[in-house]
């Protein structure tokens, strides 16, 4: 519950408009079903509605609020284009900062960098960067998702990353509002300059304590501005566009043209990524399950029926370790140097590639579809909704290790009837970086939510993923990200990594006002937090009485 | 069908939020990105498609209970549709804007009315016209123009004003084009005058669905009495109304309808007609809501059960409204400059008149028309042509209190100045 | 004071120094930092044995100041700030753990130096992302820790490169390691399912890597890591463009690091440029842009020729004149000179004898006014003009810049000497009054790096608290006021 009295001084901060306690309105927080199912959450509504949610336009607005919410005992938690289970309140007392009015943007062309507030989108920065030839890193779930917010706080892989990095590591100058309601300036924008080119020091880099391979997902403050590199775009200005998605038509310059390529098995695929990586060519490159998730989204329908044919199902299956590789030329020289040495990659990997630039209207779709990155939500075609798995970033051999594993327990699951068959390939992932022979890869699958047998199916996936990255010793990834029990569980096995994230939560965040159910537990709620995880998942049941008798006994010694 | 007829849908949501977005293949810039202007202007996340749809799903599962607050919210939309077209172009499963409408039908049920509402509900009851204007004086806007009434003759052509048109009258001189238009290019059309009536789809829209039917069969009767096999009207609203609101409720005119625009693109095409005058201007276009992605056909029918399984040629997804007829017009005039805004065709920016919300809300129908002449300016143009009265109200309107210089030309009298007058 | 008898029984009674003329070097170094010699020097050889030297800091309240290169020390990190310190040198921790031609990553001990790992790695094809020449005795992995600029920038996607993963003992007394290296499973069972410690974030949802980086050795101490190298290539071709006015490179610079077309990259002035190849007898022009292309695997020539073209191209449309070599040397000797760990005196030291640096992070088009500064500071002070060196490196692909002015000069002149501190000491204040980030801020510039970011200092005295909660992690050299 909220006090009458912190509404009141809500209001007084951000005007009366701006704040809702509206049951109806605060519903719309409260209903958060993407990825619910990682955290073995129902898949419509969350467990909590926040108490309040508010839409500041200021940063001094934000630190008004998070001051109000310390005054008075609530906790908050913001978020930006707000989609996922991680933006969903993890207590009866939280107040949602919607950061929706948060939305200014600067562009410095000559240093690459922009400099954006939370509610700026992916297509945004690109449209305003293309304009200048640049562009910026477009995380997984779409171009219409917060750059921002995936780089202080989410993850941030995505398949441009092979120019464009991956979000965590293309952070600038931050600023912060900390759980305190100070303000904290990561980097040159701490010197009171209003200058935003660098994030790390003086001395240490705060960035250190702000996120790691996943954020701290609203658990240690809101970030209200930062600024994030921009990388070089090859093309037009603004390219001509016709066309929503599928049925999109785009002038694509000469100099331009993108390849499916297949490797006949998984091991020379991995051979074609090192030898793409090593040669730096390439400007978009990911693995799409081509004759999985990218079917299926493109074809729905045809696709359920196509799989139940064996010859197809032997041909898609034939096809399956394939990726999109985009070239793009800034000259024809670069272009025509690119092309053969991508040729001669595939060659001396016994595979085989597709020009797709000679099928125009398919290559309109896909070439827009994934520089804009306006392809990922096609995903929902095919049942509504996806889960993902594993997507450790590592080496290309370990992602790859990862596809596997996923692939072989996906298997598992459609031959007993509890999945949608998608020849259980559907990984997608990128290379990063350049020649820095980074990747990752996720293992999706989808489902209809609306189908009992599906829900059940894809928790099953989810259950066995887990295991199967402990048993194998993969990086997590998405695994990082199972809420605030799971430092708890992964952290013994990991150089008890949840300890320094406690320490990190208890300074800064003494009176645990920022949300931290997926973050971590403070210490004062890990018994609960890890009874709800074990109730929601029963298989790691036994691993949290271990953990909780363990802390008993640490805490009967005198 | 009602609200709980379209749970799957509701629950199909994500939460992706790409409904608060112009398609993502279409954003050009930072500034004209957004395609929702109840999002843009209030901000929380109910007051986009997915939030009302969630705001759907909360009342039916008992967690929140309709009231006037959220009554308000949920007539506070424009029923535009942009939100439908973004959805759709990744979503073959979730009929958004049947939400919508199902949520302020509820909201009638419920008793939750507004009273702006109600006002033109009565008039409607009372004199057939949504603006409380007297039914006597329907007919008075073609008065000295010499065209046929119905009720007098058989026709080819029934020309349906509307009633903003028809009461307008700041407006008339665009009807009266658009029936000099006909002239000018041979159409044998003829008007109901004083027994034109209101086509139904403003109640509908504001969630009095039933009392459409009655002006639906209204028209329907009116339609066949005239021996007409076209139905020509210059009101996008209607045009919405005839092409997608009677046939998703089973009421068939059995007749052609077209926009004038698209009447009078076939007569250009047809070399009928001929702009000959040249009309030096710098223009854009704005594409009604109803006459663009609204104004597409019903593609309704499908009767399976899982919505997975509807063959796309079923979705609503707004691409074949009408676009290019318009826009077919304004190219053929000498002298015309024509540039484009971003937002355009079916990911358009809203006027702000739709849904009820310039009837009960016009600051927020004023707040939409300014961010959208903002948009206009941002093209250099001179002046705004589109083709609804609606819109072109909103528009001028705004105009007035903001002492824009931009114009607001209606295309018919954009082309009746090309054609040399009326 | 800790006794000999306690550190001889971690590390060994050989690996405990206690020769005064050893131990009383570490009280000065190159900069002006005046310090206490330290009590003891041990020589820890494994993980256990740092950390029980930490451990036992702890208990009986002694410094530890980490060492892992050989003299000179500069930048007074290194010298202690207290009394009865003892000095944890790393240079025997030198093993080449695993070197990965495959994922391009050698996991290394702190005591491998740029010489050595140069040696190993060009055995494999590969190249050591490198500092502009290094001290060859210098520590690759304390020169990742200070995050020095390296002169490949199109290679540095992150100010953390070429450092991945890290294992180390924090000033806690926790074992930990960073990135993906921290698990799950040991680095042998990574190895098994491809892993190579490549990804530097995490674990979890904080970054330590970051908080040891740039932390002078305040947090704790590393005992490998793992950083990212590079092929070599196959083929080569070195550039000069040379210009009379820093400006007129500026926008020919961005353009072709914005693309990644060259890998070695950086400006010099002549003075500097002279002491990087004092054998040569002609006069260097004021500005000398130097870059190279290479080719790689596949067809390298071919790479090299048409990015020789379109640079071709930018030049022209920028004004820009790329040579193959001036005043008599060739561009490629002069990347080759500058791309090797240094031997023999140290190339700064070459034309005058010493040198003081003030370096900081700036962008490329913020330059001139800098320069303009500098010069204007310099003549304030009677400093040369020839002897002021300046070294422009790009930083993260060409977003910022290095900027750094070596101030040349004979230290046995005290007058001279005294100058030149005089002017660093105004120069620095000044550069900062004008932006410039001191990311490193060693000695008196912390005063001027934290002077107007009281949260940040705030902040990282917490971070101090916790990785280092006995402050015996050589203290005082965060400058946070209170650490000590």
């Amino acid at each position: 519950m909220i006090s009458k009295e912190a509404v009141r001084e809500l209001e007084h901060a951000l005007g009366a408009e701006f704040v809702s306690c509206e049951p109806a309105v605060m519903d719309g927080y409260a209903y958060q079903p993407t990825h619910a199912e990682i955290l073995g959450l129902e898949t419509k509504w969350c467990p909590y509605r926040p108490v309040a949610v508010v839409l500041p336009h200021t940063t001094e607005e934000v630190q008004a609020v998070v001051r109000i919410c310390n005054a008075h005992k609530l906790q908050f938690k913001a978020l930006s284009t707000g989609w996922g289970i991680w933006n969903a309140p993890g207590s009866d007392n939280v107040v949602q900062i919607d950061l929706r009015r948060m939305d200014k943007l600067t562009i410095d062309t000559k240093n690459m960098i922009a400099v954006m507030e939370p509610y700026v989108s992916g297509a945004q920065i690109q449209a305003e960067g293309m304009k200048s030839g640049l562009n910026v890193h477009m995380v997984g779930c779409g171009c219409h998702a917060s750059p921002l917010a995936s780089a202080t706080s989410l993850m941030g892989p995505g398949c441009s990353g092979i120019t464009t990095g991956y979000s965590p590591r293309n952070v600038l100058g931050v600023e912060w509002v900390l759980p305190d309601g100070e303000i904290l300036r990561l980097g040159v924008p701490g010197q009171g300059n209003d200058e935003w080119f660098y994030g790390d020091g003086p001395g240490p880099s705060l960035r250190g304590i702000m996120r790691g391979t996943l954020g701290a997902c609203g658990g240690l403050g809101v970030f209200t501005k930062c600024a994030l590199k921009l990388f070089p775009w090859p093309g037009p200005a603004q390219p001509k566009v016709e066309g929503v998605l599928m049925d999109a038509k785009v002038e694509i310059p000469g100099t331009h043209s993108s390849f499916l390529c297949f490797l006949p098995n998984l091991s020379r695929f991995a051979d074609a990524f090192y030898k793409i990586s090593n040669a730096e060519i390439g400007y978009f490159m990911g693995k799409h399950a081509i004759t999985g998730a990218l079917l299926a989204g493109c074809m729905p329908r045809a696709y359920k029926n196509l799989v139940k044919s064996e010859t197809v199902r032997s041909i898609l299956t034939a096809l399956q370790n394939t990726f999109v590789i985009i070239l793009c030329g800034r000259t024809q020289r670069e272009y025509d140097y690119q092309h053969k040495v991508l040729k001669q990659i595939i060659a001396d990997c016994e595979g085989f590639m597709l020009n797709i630039g000679h099928v125009p209207l398919l290559h309109s779709m896909l070439w827009w579809g994934f520089i804009r990155n306006s392809l990922p939500p096609a995903i929902f075609r095919a049942g509504g909704r996806f889960t993902t798995a594993f997507g450790g970033f590592e080496t290309i051999d370990q992602a790859v290790f990862q596809s596997k594993i996923g692939a072989v327990i996906k298997q598992e699951l459609i031959d007993s009837g509890d999945m949608m068959d998608d020849l259980a390939d559907n990984s997608w992932g990128g290379l990063y970086e350049g020649s820095s022979c980074l990747a990752h890869q996720e293992e999706l699958a989808i489902f209809d939510p609306r189908e009992p047998k599906q829900n059940e199916g894809v928790n099953k996936y989810i259950d066995k993923a887990m295991e199967a990255s402990t048993k194998y010793t993969i990086t997590p990834g998405i695994g990082f990200g199972g809420g605030g029990a799971v430092p708890h569980m992964l952290g013994p096995l990991i150089y008890n990594y949840h300890h320094w994230l406690l320490q990190i939560k208890e300074t800064l965040d003494p009176g645990n006002s920022a949300d931290p159910s997926f973050f971590i537990a403070p210490e004062a709620e890990k018994e609960k937090y890890l009874r709800d995880y074990a109730r929601r998942r029963p298989q790691v049941a036994r691993l949290v009485e271990d953990i909780l008798a363990a802390d008993k006994k640490r805490s009967d010694v005198p | 069908m009602a609200l709980q007829d379209y749970t799957n849908d509701m629950f199909g949501c994500s939460r992706c939020s790409l409904c608060k977005w112009i398609p993502q293949n279409q954003v050009k810039s930072w500034r004209f990105a957004k395609g929702c202007p109840s999002m843009d202007r209030y901000h929380f996340h109910a007051y986009s498609g997915s939030g009302r749809m969630i705001m759907g799903m909360s009342m039916l599962d008992g967690r929140s209970e309709l009231g006037d607050a959220v009554a308000e919210i949920i007539y506070k939309c424009q029923l535009c549709g942009a939100c439908q077209v973004a959805c759709m172009a990744v979503r073959d499963d979730i009929d958004l804007g049947d939400v919508l409408l199902e949520e302020r039908a509820r909201c009638v049920e419920e008793g939750f009315l507004l009273p702006e509402h109600m006002e033109f509900i009565e008039s409607m009851k009372r004199e057939d016209n949504t603006l409380g204007m007297r039914k006597a004086d329907r007919g008075n806007w073609a008065k000295g123009l010499d065209i046929p009434d119905i009720n007098l003759e058989r026709v080819e052509v029934l020309f349906h004003a509307g009633c903003r048109y028809s009461y307008d009258e700041d407006l008339m001189e665009t009807v009266r084009n658009a029936v000099a238009l006909l002239k000018k290019g041979g159409v044998k059309a003829g008007i109901a005058g004083r027994d034109e009536a209101c086509c139904g789809g403003r109640a509908y829209e504001t969630g009095y669905q039933g009392e459409m039917k009655k002006y639906a069969d209204d028209m329907a009767g009116r339609v066949k009495a005239s021996g007409a096999a076209m139905l020509v009207t210059p009101c996008a609203d209607c045009y919405y109304t005839f092409k997608y609101l009677y046939p998703k409720n089973g009421i068939s005119l059995d007749v052609e309808v077209l926009h004038i625009t698209e009447l009078a693109d076939r007569l250009i095409r047809a070399g009928t007609i001929k702009p000959k005058r040249a009309v030096p201007m710098k223009v854009t276009y704005h594409d009604p809501c109803h006459l663009g992605r609204r104004g597409e056909a019903y593609r309704g029918g499908w009767s399976g059960e899982n919505k997975l399984d509807r063959p796309i040629r079923f979705k609503q997804s707004g691409e074949k409204g009408v676009f290019e007829p318009p826009r077919n017009i304004i190219r053929s005039i000498p002298g015309i400059e024509f540039v484009e805004m971003e937002r355009i065709r079916e990911w358009s920016y809203c006027c702000g008149a739709g849904g009820g919300v310039l009837e009960a809300f016009p600051e927020f129908a004023g707040w939409t028309a300014r961010e959208r002449m903002e948009e206009v300016a941002s093209t250099g143009a001179e002046a705004l042509v589109t083709a609804c009265p609606w819109c072109v109200r909103v528009f001028q309107d705004t105009i007035r209190e903001t002492g824009s210089s931009l114009k607001v030309i209606d295309v018919t009298e954009l082309l009746m100045r090309s054609l040399g007058g009326k | 004071m800790v006794g000999k008898k306690a550190l001889a029984g971690i590390v060994g009674e050989e690996n405990v120094v206690t020769d005064r003329n050893i131990l009383d070097a570490f009280a000065v170094d190159k900069s002006y930092g005046e310090g206490t010699p330290p009590a003891f020097l041990v020589k820890p050889h494994s993980t256990e044995e740092v950390q029980a030297v930490i451990n036992l800091a702890k208990s009986e309240g002694f410094p530890l100041i980490p060492v892992s290169s050989g003299a000179p020390r500069d930048h007074e990190d290194t010298v202690p700030a207290c009394a009865d310190s003892v000095i944890v040198d790393l240079s025997d921790m030198k093993k080449i753990v695993r070197l990965d031609r495959r994922n391009k990553v050698a996991l290394i001990e702190p005591g491998v130096t740029f010489g050595e790992l140069h040696a190993a790695a060009k055995a494999a094809g590969l190249r050591v992302l490198m500092p502009l020449l290094p001290r060859m005795n210098k520590s690759v992995l304390a020169s990742c820790l200070e995050r020095e600029p390296f002169t490949i920038p199109k290679y540095q996607w992150d100010t953390t490169d070429p450092l991945m993963c890290m294992e180390l003992v924090f000033g806690s007394g926790d074992i930990y390691r960073t990135g993906s290296a921290a698990g799950p499973g040991s680095l042998e069972a990574q190895w098994e399912t491809g892993a190579a410690q490549k990804n530097p974030l995490g674990p979890g949802q904080w970054d330590p890597l970051r908080l040891v980086q740039g932390a002078q050795g305040t947090m704790g101490i590393v005992t490998w890591g793992s950083v990212k190298l590079e092929l070599l290539p196959r083929e080569e071709k070195c550039f000069l463009a040379a210009a009379e006015k820093m400006d007129e490179l500026i926008e020919f610079s961005y353009l072709i690091q914005k693309f990644k077309l060259v890998d070695v990259c950086f400006i010099m002035n002549a003075v500097d440029l002279a002491s990087l190849r004092m054998d040569v007898v002609g006069k260097f022009p004021p500005w000398v842009l130097v870059y190279s292309i290479s080719g790689y695997e596949y067809f390298p020539g071919e790479r090299i020729d048409y990015i020789e073209h379109d640079i071709e191209e930018m030049a022209h449309a920028t004004g820009v004149l790329p040579i193959s070599g001036v005043a008599g040397v060739s561009a490629g000797d002069i990347v080759g000179a500058a791309t090797l760990p240094c031997e023999g005196i140290y190339w700064k030291d070459r034309l005058r004898g010493d040198c003081r640096d003030i370096f900081f992070i700036t962008t490329l088009d913020r330059v001139p006014r800098f320069l303009d500064a500098m010069a204007g500071e310099a003549k304030a002070h009677g400093f040369p003009e020839g002897s002021l060196g300046i070294y422009i490196q790009p930083i993260q692909q060409g977003r910022n810049c290095h900027l750094e002015f070596n101030l040349m000069y004979d230290g046995r002149n005290a007058d001279e000497a005294g100058r030149v501190r005089a002017l660093y000491e105004t120069a620095s204040v000044r550069c900062a009054d004008m932006g410039a980030f001191f990311s490193r801020p060693y000695g008196a510039w912390a005063a001027l790096a934290y002077r107007k970011d009281q949260p940040t200092v705030k902040a990282l005295k917490m971070v101090k608290h916790m990785l280092d909660p006995k402050g015996i992690m050589n203290p005082g050299k965060l400058s946070l006021g209170t650490e000590v």
